[in-house]
């Protein structure tokens, strides 16, 4: 303890010194935009030229301004305030010398890697380096400022809904231009600048203001949230790489969202569950009406679609029934082999070992556009001067579907139903002793997380126009229990946040496609040694994992009564008499 | 007749592989009650490091029976245990130890991670070993002179000399099994932890040694089945461990998971099963196409009427 | 303070930046891209696997496609127009194809499209490309249903953009009824991996053989991913046959008949191009010998044409071997340049070619590295060779091309 205070004592002499070299750090990095970064204009985006920054450079020098705020504040901020106390400058800035060193060494690693050696890398590039040294140096002299207290800071209603716009804005900006990257070394440098920038805004408080404002205007929040989830389209004028991208991780994080109903909130581990996604696209498939399909009716989709998640509810029954009743062990790699039953007989209805129902391998080709009320899912139309085609549509319909399934997942997290899950999940012995039935609402958990898989895959069918038993593979399962273990088991944001990373990541970096397999096993065994209750953490969840941690357990308890006294106010009232 | 005859014989030559392998699973799950998914792997890493050992032995080819089944065939039985075995208790002391106390989805899912990534690190990184070719695709395995490729008839019914060799392996482990388990120290403790760790302890048995021995069994007799493996069907390849580790699993279920003896008879009941059900089921459902449907539907009929195995678990199901 | 010193400190760096790299010239280069002028661009793309464990044939599909479209621009072959490659991986995986082809379609420049190796990437791939109008044309799909739909008995072409310059299973498999035939086996069980290709395969063989006078003693199947024949041995060897007829690539075929000989089936094994490879070879050792295959074409190192293919390859010094559809990748890019001769010759721009360069694909006609290159109403290729290869002494050689 008084070691560290005495080094306190010595670094505190320091503080005007690091601030102003910081400064310095912060300005040394502008002057670098200026120059060019590489001697070839392959690397990045293009950042060969003097006097002009490139896009990139743009968001760094935004980086670097922010940089100077943070290091500069403090000198400027010479008299007590709110401003000066409440604002955690110090470690913001430490953490944004972080960002600079970081975003420059990419840059430069990636202009050696892209351009051939490090020869290429222009003064303006090793000046940037030079910054982040220094900025990085600074930020370790300065003392860690008190936890930021900006959520204590007064905004009236207007403010804060238009900095929920405003920061909404910035993620939909972010997420546009990053999707238009095409170069992995760009889109990594982006990624870098990007996380880099959020982590020193979170650590400055920016974000605690911005989670106040959050939660005094929940239902704007999640109303902006999907707006702009639907505004995406509109910046990709027309293009549909990306869209088709955006729109493969609308139905990955669907199917997650699923799988996290029985894995995060039953804690049942299903390995099969691409099973039953596959169920639906070929239930689907077989009803489209396709020319390769052996069902010769075709109901209208709405129809299809409730058929499609009936029968893979069905057959999580079927697999469910048996062995939910005994350990729940069994249940992973009995799912396990279903998956394997699912695709070896999708494989042999073939006509040759069974009755032709599938083509065998060759699978279902030609399924039909979607057609709904009408209106045909391939036609491209335009919106606002804007093509919105075949892409944009399903993603539309996506983000209807997952709107759905939050909402059944959040209800559900709320009610009865969930509470049992979460008794089961914790401890299925006292749940039982509790009255829990406990078969029963895991069995309804399995079929019910099925008939989601359904429902997403009867849409799949038609987006990917064929389907075949190849798409349906035990790895695909192993993809999205990544996902859902990532983000966060039994979070509607972990998932998504799990799902866009595991889709986006391999689709944007090309060059690590080959190992993405094996990071991805890594990654699970990580996950669940490090941090088992994932990115986005389910507090109730994170306090399973780390029984030991006091102050975790009092924090979770203060807000369950917390939310209990919303929901039941006279409660908290008698309460309050007594 | 003779065809059935000769599908028994098919049957339990396939069944003795995934008795081999169903041992490791049965064991460390009649202990520490853990279904150690990457067991198929540690399989197939005991075959990629027999096949290893042939490379570093200077890859011999033309040899005498003698000196290949007396020579070759132990050194690279060998050569994939200490592959095996090592790989296997690392697994366990960098990734299963630490989540002992965790909630039981954390270390299957740790198991899952283990198992896709041992197939990638093969698949990518076997090949960049000095000497060794690329395993991203099927590898052929070294040809052990009297045993790969022959066989012999009895009457009609043709054995392969492979099959000889699998079944008398799981002879020979059996009985060796027996004798660890009665007889010696390490085994008597074996049967102590899996009864009551938490007496066990008290009792003064190092537990964390005794789940490691169990570990290190069950990658032994893995690598020995690695290497019949690879005679059996004259390849090897990084996937070869995830349907055999299923098949495996489902003869421990069958047999009575955490029961030793359970494990080799379900894996040769599961064999025999699958063997007949592609020449007597009639009509399409027979195809050999079916036949890893059949293992598995056996399995999951075996959940509803014996969730005990076929000889009992040792085990009591704890959820 | 920190102002001065920052002013100093940025004066100081831009002073000695100049001074170390010198001239501003690179400041000038800064209209490269936007200076076309009156030389316009069209891309042909290519899809195909360029990573994972088929990443040797794709490699040497995008290889000779970017040597076609260097000799084009070289002799000036479309005046007005420069070709560029675009090459995207598909990894050989449906999925991955779909995405690669729905990028090259989004980009106006692209007129037409090499690919893809597998037959089950072309069925997402095609329908991706077809609404764009883009003409694809595969090196090696050998499915038929690619260009006579799902009934072969009523072909009709399901896709009018798609081309192929190899010959189809229906015509590799009567091949290779023939072939049996005239040695004279007529007792045959065949064995297919139930996949578009091994299927396809088997039935236009066995359609084939019976017609011949031939009886097909048994039909088995496998699974893609089995490893385990010893049931479908059994099976097979109850009906005594003379030949086993395979249909499926090399990764099953090769411990198929390593597994066959060693139960005690010695009879040769004979499949189609998806067996034609050495690592078939090294996974069946020496059980191998005598063992078949067929393969689209006649050998490409003894045709007269395909010389000045193979000459220019090693000219232009690409590090991977143009492998066994370099010489089919090279015809299919250059029957698109062919149809790109009419199609841009009047266009203001690449993507308004688009539907015209599949119009004149039908007209193209010239004499390429496999020999005649031309299509029929179908959009498969003309010429019809395969070659019967057989396995001796570890090694295949070519034993009767037929037409």
């Amino acid at each position: 303890m008084s070691d560290t205070t005495t080094s306190a004592n010595r670094l505190a002499r320091y503080q005007t010194s690091a601030h102003i070299a910081g400064v310095v750090a912060a300005v040394l990095g502008i002057v670098s935009v200026l120059l060019p970064w590489s001697y070839a204009h392959e690397p990045l985006d293009d950042v060969a030229y003097y006097g002009a920054p490139s896009p990139l450079q743009y968001n760094y020098l935004g980086l670097m301004v922010i940089v100077l705020v943070m290091f500069g504040a403090p000198l400027a901020l010479r008299r007590k305030g709110k401003f000066r106390d409440r604002i955690a400058w110090n470690t913001g800035a430490r953490f944004g010398g972080y960002a600079m060193l970081a975003t420059a060494l990419v840059a430069v690693a990636g202009i050696g890697i892209e351009a051939g050696g490090l020869v290429n890398v222009d003064p303006g590039g090793w000046i940037a380096v030079a910054a982040g040294v220094l900025a990085t140096a600074a930020g370790l002299v300065l003392l860690p400022s008190a936890a930021p207290r900006t959520g204590t800071f007064r905004t009236p209603a207007w403010g804060q809904i238009l900095a929920i716009a405003v920061g909404l804005a910035a993620v939909l900006f972010a997420a546009a231009y990053a999707l238009g990257l095409t170069d992995s070394g760009a889109f990594l440098f982006y990624l870098t600048f990007a996380l880099g920038l959020a982590l020193t805004l979170v650590r400055v408080g920016l974000f605690g203001w911005l989670a106040q404002c959050a939660a005094d205007n929940k239902k704007v929040l999640v109303f902006a949230a999907f707006l702009v989830a639907f505004l995406f389209p509109f910046t990709q004028n027309g293009s549909d790489a990306n869209m088709s991208i955006a729109t493969q991780v609308l139905f990955f994080s669907a199917t997650a969202l699923g799988l996290n109903i029985v894995v995060g909130m039953v804690g049942l581990l299903d390995l099969g569950y691409i099973a039953f996604l596959g169920a639906g696209a070929f239930t689907s498939a077989s009803l489209s009406g396709s020319l390769f399909a052996h069902i010769n009716w075709h109901p209208p989709f709405i129809v299809t679609v409730l058929i499609s998640g009936v029968v893979s509810s069905l057959l999580g029954l079927l697999i469910g029934t048996p062995t939910l009743r005994v350990s729940g062990d069994y249940l992973a790699i009995v799912t396990l082999a279903f998956g394997e039953i699912f695709r070896i007989t999708m494989n042999n209805l073939d006509g040759s070992d069974g009755p032709n129902i599938t083509n065998g391998s060759n699978g279902i080709n030609n399924v039909p556009e979607l057609g709904l009320f009408g209106f045909n899912f391939g036609d491209p139309h335009v919106m606002l001067g804007v093509t919105i085609g075949r892409f944009a549509n399903y993603f539309w319909l996506m983000l209807i579907v997952l709107a759905l399934i939050m909402v059944v997942f959040v209800n559900l997290n709320r009610s009865r139903i969930g509470r049992g899950w979460v008794a089961i999940r914790e401890d299925e012995l006292a749940a039982e002793a509790m009255g829990v039935n406990t078969f029963g609402l895991k069995l309804l958990a399995f079929a019910g997380g099925a008939f989601l898989a359904g429902v997403a895959g009867s849409v799949k069918a038609h987006y990917d126009v064929s389907v075949t038993p190849d798409q349906y593979v035990f790895l695909e399962s192993a993809f999205l229990l990544a996902a859902v273990v990532l983000g966060g088991m039994g979070t509607v944001m972990g998932v998504l946040v799990g799902a866009t990373v595991l889709k986006l990541l391999p689709e944007k970096l090309r060059f690590f496609s080959d190992y993405r397999l094996m990071l991805f096993g890594l990654l699970l065994v990580f996950m669940m040694r490090f941090r088992p209750e994932g990115i986005i953490a389910d507090e109730r969840r994170q306090l399973e994992f780390h029984a030991e941690d006091e102050e975790l357990a009092e924090e979770v308890e203060g807000e369950l009564i917390a939310y209990h006294d919303h929901y039941n106010p006279d409660a908290a009232k008698t309460e309050e008499l007594r | 007749m003779d065809l059935f005859w000769q599908q028994l014989i098919n049957g339990l030559s396939l069944g003795a592989l995934y008795a081999l392998i169903a041992v490791g699973y049965t064991v460390v799950y009649g202990i520490v009650q853990l279904i150690n998914f990457a067991h198929g792997e540690i399989f197939m890493v005991g075959a990629f490091g027999a096949f290893a050992t042939w490379v570093v032995m200077g890859s011999p080819k033309q040899m005498s029976w003698q000196a290949a089944v007396f020579g070759l065939l132990p050194a690279m039985i060998v050569g994939g245990m200490i592959v095996s075995v090592s790989v296997a208790l690392l697994t366990e002391r960098l990734a299963y130890r630490p989540l002992r106390d965790a909630p039981r989805l954390a270390p299957l899912i740790t198991a899952i991670g283990i198992s896709v990534f041992l197939q990638e690190v093969v698949r990518l990184f076997f090949g960049t070993i000095p000497g060794m070719p690329d395993a991203k695709r099927a590898i052929p395995f070294p040809t052990v002179t009297g045993i790969s490729g022959r066989s012999f008839q009895i009457g009609t019914v043709t054995v392969q000399n492979s099959a000889v060799f699998t079944i008398a392996a799981l002879a020979v482990c059996t009985v060796f099994l027996w004798f660890f388990v009665n007889r010696t120290k390490t085994g008597r403790a074996m049967v102590a932890t899996s009864q009551d760790p938490d007496t066990a302890r008290l009792m003064g048995i190092n537990v964390d040694r005794v789940i490691m021995s169990a570990f290190a069994v069950g990658a032994a007799l893995a690598a020995i089945a690695g290497v019949a493996h690879g005679m059996r069907y004259g390849n090897i390849d990084f996937r070869m461990g995830f349907l055999a580790g299923l098949k495996a699993f489902t003869a421990a279920v069958l047999g009575g998971i955490g029961n030793i003896n359970g494990a080799v008879v379900g894996g040769l009941v599961l064999g025999v099963v699958e063997s007949m059900a592609t020449t007597f089921i009639p009509g399409q459902f027979g195809s050999p196409a079916w036949k890893d449907v059949w293992a598995f539907v056996l399995l999951i009929l075996v959940l509803v009427f014996r969730p005990q195995g076929l000889l009992g678990a040792k085990v009591v199901d704890r959820a | 303070m920190n102002r001065r010193i920052a002013k100093l400190a940025a004066v100081t760096f831009v002073a000695g930046t100049l001074a170390l790299t010198g001239c501003g010239s690179r400041a000038g280069n800064t209209t490269t891209g936007t200076s076309g002028g009156a030389v316009k661009i069209a891309k042909i793309g290519v899809i195909a696997p360029l990573s994972g464990d088929l990443s040797a044939l794709g490699l040497g599909i995008k290889n000779s496609v970017d040597l076609a479209i260097k000799q084009a621009n070289e002799s000036n072959a479309i005046p007005g127009w420069k070709l560029e490659l675009a090459a995207e991986d598909d990894q050989a995986t449906p999925d991955v194809g779909k995405n690669a082809a729905t990028k090259l379609s989004s980009d106006p420049l692209v007129v037409g499209v090499v690919g893809t190796l597998n037959s089950s990437v072309a069925q997402s791939v095609t329908p991706v490309l077809q609404p764009a109008h883009i003409v694809q044309v595969s090196p090696a799909n050998t499915g038929p249903g690619l260009t006579q739909g799902n009934d072969l008995t009523k072909p009709s072409r399901p896709y009018d953009n798609y081309f192929r310059t190899c010959t189809t299973d229906a015509v590799q498999g009567p091949t290779a009824a023939t072939y049996l035939l005239s040695v004279g086996i007529n007792k045959v069980a065949t064995i297919h991996d139930k996949k578009t290709y091994g299927q396809g395969l088997v039935e236009a063989f066995t359609k084939a053989f019976t017609a011949g006078g031939g009886t097909i003693v048994a039909a088995q199947t496998i699974n893609p991913d089995d490893k385990d024949f010893s049931a479908v041995i059994t099976n097979v060897k109850a009906a005594k046959p003379a030949a086993v007829y395979y249909g499926g690539e090399y990764p099953q075929a090769g411990p198929l008949s390593k597994q066959m000989k060693a139960a005690g089936l010695n009879v040769p094994l004979m499949g189609g191009d998806g067996i034609f490879d050495p690592a078939y070879v090294d996974l069946a050792g020496s059980a191998a010998n005598g063992d078949l295959a067929t393969s689209v074409g006649a050998p490409v190192e003894t045709l007269a044409s395909a010389k000045a293919f193979i000459t220019a390859y090693k000219a232009a010094g690409y590090k991977d071997p143009y492998a066994a559809y370099g010489a089919q990748s090279y015809d299919a890019a250059n029957a698109i340049i062919n149809a790109l001769k009419t199609s841009l010759a009047k266009a203001s721009d690449a993507k308004s070619a688009r539907a015209d360069t599949v119009a004149a694909m039908s007209s193209v006609s010239f004499d390429g590295a496999t020999g005649k290159v031309a299509f029929d109403k179908f959009g498969d290729t003309v010429s019809k060779v395969i070659t019967v290869y057989k396995v001796t002494n570890g090694k295949w050689g070519t034993e009767k091309t037929l037409s």
